[in-house]
């Protein structure tokens, strides 16, 4: 196997030195990045429990609003509707927080969607159908679920931006900067050990040498 | 922090939501005026309701906005017409992507 290692470094002591400690380093980095990776995704895991059929019920809720408002359409016509929509007084209530899971600001939302008696809804009741109380009151229910909703797959949708940068970075630490770093340490330790032993035998060469023209000489 | 909700749909879907009680509807009829007022609204408003036909046609500029800030919150819901079928959900394929295993049935 091609071992891969840091380009142009020098064998020497100081070197390292050096990158030992950045071997150090990048383990640490690497430990803690697992740890936010796995908490990310525990997570996340909590989220996808409460994601589960949300969806669904707001299309259905939506589904049968929809009818509803058609249904008054025809019986008051278009125009009505409208005006009655018109005067409908606001009836949500939100409050957006936002809390942090690992650094990741993700929004918190209270909503409150009070349920309204048929007369707190400020339209009038001398040109409106039954069906306008029951659409008026089948979307109030939706709008919560939207919020609701809209709060979920937001959540999840940070959460996964995050989860996957912190993936990417646990897998190039673990896959490539680590090994290659412990590949250089080898590399120098190796090319130490080496120069050591030359050093040695050309002691050894010296010392023979020597020893040999003093029984020449002598 | 206070916030508002707005919902920028076909004209029947704010009438709807207006019914329900959301002050703030602005009906568009077309694409580009919904992407007109989309670019208006996302400074007002935190949380904006739409469509997911309107998602669809502007689901770059949509994506960008959502994935820059954590608000406004945009809401695809579907219109009258019931929902679209989609190949994917979304969502789900995002989870896919993220755990790696299908998850959510």
């Amino acid at each position: 196997m091609a071992q891969e290692m840091i380009e142009g470094v020098n064998p020497t002591r100081m070197e390292l030195l050096k990158l030992k400690q950045r071997e150090k380093l990048a383990v640490k980095g690497y430990s803690l990045l697992k740890e936010k990776r796995n908490a990310l995704i525990m997570e996340f895991f909590n989220i996808l429990e409460r994601v589960k059929g949300s969806r669904d019920n707001v299309s259905q809720k939506l589904q049968e609003a929809y009818q509803d408002l058609t249904a008054a359409q025809i019986i008051m016509g278009d125009l009505a509707v409208k005006k009655a929509a018109m005067s409908v007084t606001e009836s949500v209530d939100v409050d957006i927080d936002s809390r942090s899971v690992m650094g990741v600001v993700v929004p918190l939302i209270e909503s409150e969607t009070a349920q309204r008696t048929i007369v707190e809804r400020g339209y009038g009741f001398m040109d409106t159908s039954v069906k306008l109380d029951e659409a008026a009151k089948k979307f109030e229910e939706s709008i919560q679920l939207i919020i609701e909703l809209g709060e979920i797959e937001k959540t999840i949708l940070l959460l996964a931006g995050e989860i996957e940068s912190t993936k990417r970075r646990v897998n190039a630490l673990e896959h490539i900067i680590i090994p290659r770093l412990e590949n250089t340490v080898k590399y120098i330790e190796m090319r130490l050990e080496e120069m050591e032993r030359e050093n040695f035998v050309r002691l050894k060469m010296i010392k023979k040498t020597m020893e040999e023209t003093e029984v020449a000489n002598g | 922090m206070k916030s508002t909700i707005a919902v920028m749909a076909d004209p029947d879907t704010v009438t709807g939501f207006m019914l329900g009680g959301i002050k703030d509807g602005f009906p568009v009829d077309n694409m580009e005026e919904a992407g007109e007022k989309l670019e208006e609204l996302r400074k007002e408003y935190s949380i904006i309701i739409t469509t997911e036909k309107i998602g669809d046609y502007h689901r770059a500029t949509i994506d960008k906005m959502s994935s820059e800030d954590a608000l406004p919150m945009i809401i695809e819901i579907p219109d009258k017409t019931g929902s679209i079928d989609r190949e994917s959900d979304p969502i789900r394929e995002l989870i896919k992507r993220v755990i790696g295993v299908e998850m959510v049935e």
